[in-house]
């Protein structure tokens, strides 16, 4: 583990020199959170109304939680850097380390977020204490156990952005893979909580990664119960063991299909 | 003069033509990109159908407006990265000092860097765009309305980048920011403008071209207004002279990094 933690310092560090430039994605996450904030106010005829078992406040704070999880852990390593080393043969030179591949690419994702996402963490906060107000109902004695449910809806979303990435091993460019992946969080899981949906549909979006990487993490947020905490950690804990299994299954079979032209 | 203008213009589409078919190489890759890209756009309909259950208008919108407004700016924006690609992404040709290849070619420089690059996934934009728009295709007048806004609104996005990306050459790092400002029009120009108001309403018509580029073209085409088209046209044609000016004054400060490049 002790090389895995030194890939992950030195990625740490080397952010750390880029601060500044993460810090002018602002704009991108700020306008998102403002079309947003706008929307839901228009849809909400007052703000005591409830959508969906959600307060206006909760609907705005629970958008922003996703969108923060979706700009903060939006790090390059788990999506493109896979599919750059595959398509440009980098890869060669990279399995032959003394490390697995796979747990590289985590540990440098892991450090690429570890700086972005409290930064946004930190502007999701002053954006949503100046333009919606405080987090209905948050007390600061769970916010352990919702760091927790955080670290474990990223990491999973970077085990299936890596199994997608090697689809390249395949066909040369899995983008639209990740196009789709990214689309159907976004849209199923960021924009809206799962139970905005029609009762019918709510079980299947359950079952797929939506409810681990943003929506469980999220909901804690505008609405802990140590219930729901359980129910979603377990969820999460069996989603990233099938995930890795698949993920090394993935990476075993495609590293027989390489073909390097040499140079 | 004429012969000048059809030589550049035939330079153009040979440039545009030979992107293309460069991408055309991996055919697998080519489709996926399009065909993916359709489906990506198009599952962004499920919002839509979410907030149409809740309310029966956004912002004044119905579902029919709202995939005139995506039509449009699919359209708009698959067009110019088809066209353009290379405008969106050049402040990295500045900072780097890569524009001496183009520099030294007999032919307009802006155009001939304008059409360098093309966007391959963006012909899925474009396609899903025109496949909306043919929903809305129910008169003559109609259909030439849409063929205009789609080469108004190209032009305004395309402007818009031109304009940001310019300013490379006299800050450091507008490249972030200008990527930023762009990818922030198109969040805006797929929300009806009825959810905005005061100074955003003021900023997304005057400053951020969105409702030059899209807004005000949905509007004409669900209601007609001969002052609105006008306005339209005039901001089509000064944004593009502006953007054009901009790029030729700071082309003055360009310094060459004496990168051996060789442009085919």
């Amino acid at each position: 583990m002790r090389k895995y933690a030194v890939i992950y310092r030195s990625v740490l560090m080397e952010n750390l020199q880029y601060a500044a430039n993460i810090a002018m994605g602002f704009f991108a996450y700020f306008v998102f959170i403002f079309i947003f904030i706008r929307l839901w106010e228009y849809i909400y005829r007052t703000p005591e109304e409830v959508i969906a078992g959600y307060t206006k406040a909760q609907m705005i704070w629970y958008v922003m939680m996703t969108e923060m999880i979706w700009f903060g852990s939006n790090a390059g390593a788990a999506a493109r850097q896979v599919t750059m080393d595959i398509r440009s043969g980098n890869i060669a030179y990279l399995m032959n380390k003394p490390y697995h591949y796979t747990w590289y690419i985590l540990a440098k994702y892991t450090g690429e977020w570890s700086i972005r996402l409290p930064m946004y963490a930190g502007l999701a906060a002053v954006i949503g204490a100046w333009m919606v107000g405080p987090v209905p109902r948050f007390r600061i004695v769970t916010l352990p156990a919702m760091i927790l449910c955080l670290i474990l809806g990223i990491t999973i979303n970077a085990v299936f952005k890596i199994c997608i990435s090697l689809i390249s091993f395949w066909i040369e460019d899995a983008n639209p893979f990740q196009w789709l992946y990214d689309k159907l969080i976004l849209v199923v899981g960021t924009m809206f909580p799962v139970e905005i949906f029609p009762a019918a549909l709510q079980p299947v979006f359950k079952l797929t990664p939506i409810y681990t990487v943003c929506y469980g993490p999220a909901k804690l947020i505008v609405d802990f119960s140590a219930d729901k905490w359980v129910e979603i950690v377990l969820a999460q804990a069996l989603y990233l063991a099938a995930g890795c299994a698949f993920m090394f299954l993935v990476y075993r079979k495609g590293v027989r299909k390489l073909y390097v032209n040499g140079g | 003069m004429s012969t000048a203008v059809k030589n550049q213009l035939r330079v153009c589409v040979l440039s545009i033509k030979y992107n293309i078919m460069k991408e055309m190489i991996n055919k697998v890759t080519f489709l996926t990109n399009i065909c993916f890209m359709m489906l990506n756009n198009a599952s962004i309909l499920v919002q839509w159908f979410v907030l149409f259950r809740l309310r029966k208008d956004v912002g004044g919108y119905t579902m029919r407006e709202i995939l005139l407004l995506w039509g449009l700016t699919a359209a708009s924006f698959g067009l110019s990265h088809v066209l353009f690609a290379r405008v969106f992404s050049l402040p990295e040709l500045i900072i780097s000092g890569k524009l001496d290849s183009y520099l030294v070619q007999p032919k307009n420089v802006l155009l001939g860097v304008m059409t360098s690059s093309t966007n391959i996934s963006a012909v899925g934009d474009l396609l899903y765009g025109v496949l909306l728009l043919s929903l809305f295709c129910s008169s003559i007048g109609r259909f030439f309305l849409l063929v205009l806004f789609t080469v108004t609104g190209t032009v305004i996005f395309t402007a818009f980048a031109l304009l940001l990306g310019s300013l490379s050459f006299w800050f450091v790092r507008m490249e972030i920011l200008g990527r930023q400002l762009t990818m922030g029009i198109i969040s805006f120009a797929t929300y009806p403008d009825g959810i905005f108001r005061g100074v955003s309403r003021f900023l997304l018509y005057f400053i951020i071209p969105v409702g030059m580029a899209v807004y005000h073209p949905v509007h004409i085409v669900v209601r007609f207004d001969a002052e609105m088209l006008a306005a339209v046209l005039l901001y089509t044609i000064l944004i593009a002279t502006a953007a054009a000016a901009v790029f030729y004054r700071g082309l003055r400060r360009y310094s060459s990094s004496s990168l051996m490049e060789a442009r085919m």
